[in-house]
């Protein structure tokens, strides 16, 4: 497939050598486009005999986008691999920019996104009545569930839990403690602390902290849990052997998390209260009677059972944003990475939201 | 009699039509395999077959009743009469072999007794030779155990049809040709009916009664090995008889 000579009046000639493969085209490409630029440009391919599919991208691109270069001595084999050689469809870039102007399409990209999420929403609060339903039918009817996965859920959610959440409570007892100590003591209140520390503790941070916890932990752990079992098959499994997986595979763990959250909530009030008297008893001398006999003044078995009602619910925000996540993976093992990271960041947020309508209604 | 009858059938996901407008009929007693290159759309037939993905237009009927995907009684008469082995077995890999065999018992029937949970289970196991591996977990077992425990629970509560993706997939050439001989056994034994999805050539000649081959968006071809032998389509030769263009010229 000989082409003529360019016409132009003495064009550059570049003589190629034998073997023009990735390596010499990476390194010939940036010297033909520079003459290119120059003036007109005559690539002879007749010395070339190795050759490889970079070859035939070079002589694809110098031919559409180099109006300049003309090819010459292109025969035998290079001839018969050019006529095979697939080209590319036109991409979204050579096709033209979309129609309408940035900010249209900004405001396109931002409304598609708006949808999504509302879809999403839609999905997950479905998703949250299907499985208040499936909680309620279990409990009725006692099957649908493989026996003793609540036990093993709640040995996974709650004695797997409990150090570390006793270990962070008890560091932001100590926390709070010390940074309100100090303010307290311009005030000559130092006995107060017991009672803010009581509060704090019962009805704010106890719940807070062991929702955010357990988002990390049980969450992100569900959540990898069911999408590699979505990627493997095994819930289209369940569902063809007449199982609903969102009531085999949610029902045991929404159950594990009411049962040991009061449990959690309980030791973690203990151990966060134990971080205020520590603190209280170095800083300012207080007995840890007189700082627990402070700290029943100021609250009582409501403000417990609130911590315990809210961190329940944070516990089931936790679970359900987990399983929504898991089960609505798509089919690669990438998707299992980015479900987790996207089912820790829905649960905090879900918390906090929770948390502050607790507060409308609580204050 | 035809056990599943497909008209006008459309499967895809979302708006992506991945075959279209397919019509076919799936014999009772006999197996089927759906063949095609890798893409084509068989795993895809394979799982609204299955009741997995709802079709995208037309509809197919099983044992005579149309299944409806918008009706939770429809799709339930449709898993009580299938089993599915899936591509890579998709044990669950908290429960050992025993305890996925014996999973659709449990569920289905939570009140049998565990002596005859057992009995069904080993019996199970049994026929895909796994009897002696039931309390090893899916970690411990080899590619091919996998799919034939699999293929145990898929057969446990004695289907009528039971849905193969890829059987023999990532398998030797002897394991491969010992799942075929089970295929063959459930069918002659049990007068089972077997969609295979495959593109294994030997495979394919040495179990399938009926084959649906796929391609292009749509099928391509319906009949008998013998048929397909004499199909004087280009893509079939050169698919099932490795014949490229050069031999057909």
């Amino acid at each position: 497939m000989n082409e003529p000579q360019a016409a132009a009046a003495t064009p550059e000639t570049i003589l190629l050598p034998r073997r023009i493969r990735a390596p010499e085209v990476a390194a010939l490409l940036d010297g033909i486009c520079r003459s290119a630029e120059a003036g007109p440009l005559t690539l002879d391919f007749r010395d070339v005999e190795e050759f490889d599919s970079s070859t035939l991208a070079l002589l694809n691109y110098v031919r559409g986008r180099l109006a300049n270069v003309v090819t010459v001595n292109i025969g035998g084999a290079l001839a018969r691999a050019e006529e095979s050689f697939v080209r590319r469809p036109p991409t979204e870039e050579t096709k033209g920019p979309p129609s309408g102007g940035l900010p249209s399409r900004a405001l396109t990209a931002i409304a598609d996104r708006f949808i999504f999420q509302a879809k999403s929403l839609g999905r997950f609060l479905a998703m949250l009545g299907d499985e208040v339903y499936h909680v309620g039918v279990y409990l009725k009817e006692r099957k649908g569930v493989y026996p003793g996965e609540t036990w093993n859920q709640m040995f996974f959610m709650g004695y797997r839990s409990f150090p570390i959440v006793c270990l962070l409570i008890f560091l932001v007892g100590v926390t709070i403690s010390i940074t309100s100590a100090e303010q307290l003591r311009h005030f000559g209140a130092d006995i107060y602390l017991a009672d803010l520390v009581g509060i704090g503790m019962l009805k704010e941070l106890v719940p807070l902290m062991t929702g955010v916890i357990l988002a990390g932990k049980v969450g992100a752990a569900v959540t990898a849990e069911l999408a590699s079992m979505t990627v493997l098959e095994e819930v289209d499994a369940l569902r063809t052997m007449g199982v609903v997986p969102e009531k085999f595979l949610m029902v045991p763990r929404l159950l594990a998390i009411t049962l040991v959250v009061p449990l959690l909530v309980a030791m973690a009030d203990v151990v966060g209260i134990f971080g205020g008297i520590v603190v209280a008893r170095v800083t300012f001398g207080t007995p840890p009677s007189a700082f627990i006999a402070e700290m029943v003044t100021a609250v009582d078995w409501t403000d417990f059972g609130w911590g315990l009602i809210k961190t329940v619910v944070f516990g089931w925000a936790v679970v359900v944003g987990a399983g929504f996540k898991g089960l609505t993976v798509g089919r690669s093992a990438e998707e299992v990475g980015r479900a987790t990271t996207e089912s820790v960041v829905l649960s905090i947020t879900l918390i906090i939201v929770i948390d502050c309508l607790f507060s409308f209604i609580l204050y | 009699m035809d056990i599943i009858r497909a008209r006008d059938l459309t499967v895809g996901y979302g708006r992506t039509e991945v075959l279209r407008d397919l019509d076919f009929t799936v014999p009772e007693g006999r197996i089927t395999a759906i063949v095609g290159v890798s893409g084509s759309g068989k795993s895809t037939l394979l799982k609204t077959l299955a009741g997995l993905l709802p079709p995208l237009s037309g509809g197919f009927d099983f044992a005579g009743s149309l299944v409806d995907y918008r009706s939770e009684a429809s799709l339930r008469f449709l898993y009580g009469k299938i089993g599915v082995l899936y591509q890579g077995g998709a044990l669950l890999n908290g429960l050992s072999l025993f305890e996925n065999v014996a999973l659709p018992i449990r569920m289905q029937y939570p009140k049998m007794p565990e002596d005859m949970v057992c009995d069904m289970v080993y019996a199970s196991l049994a026929q895909v030779e796994l009897a002696g591996s039931a309390e090893k977990y899916p970690a411990e077992l080899s590619g091919g155990m996998t799919k034939r425990g699999g293929l145990a629970r898929a057969l446990v509560l004695d289907p009528d049809v039971v849905f193969c993706d890829e059987p023999s997939s990532g398998l030797d050439p002897i394991t491969s040709a010992l799942l075929d001989d089970l295929l063959l056994r459930l069918k002659e034994t049990f007068k089972m009916t077997l969609v295979v999805v495959t593109h294994e050539l030997r495979s394919i000649e040495r179990v399938a009664d009926s084959i649906l081959v796929v391609n292009d968006g749509g099928l391509r071809f319906s009949g008998d090995y013998a048929d397909l032998a004499a199909a004087d389509d280009k893509f079939i030769r050169t698919f099932f008889l490795r014949k490229d263009s050069h031999d057909d010229a």
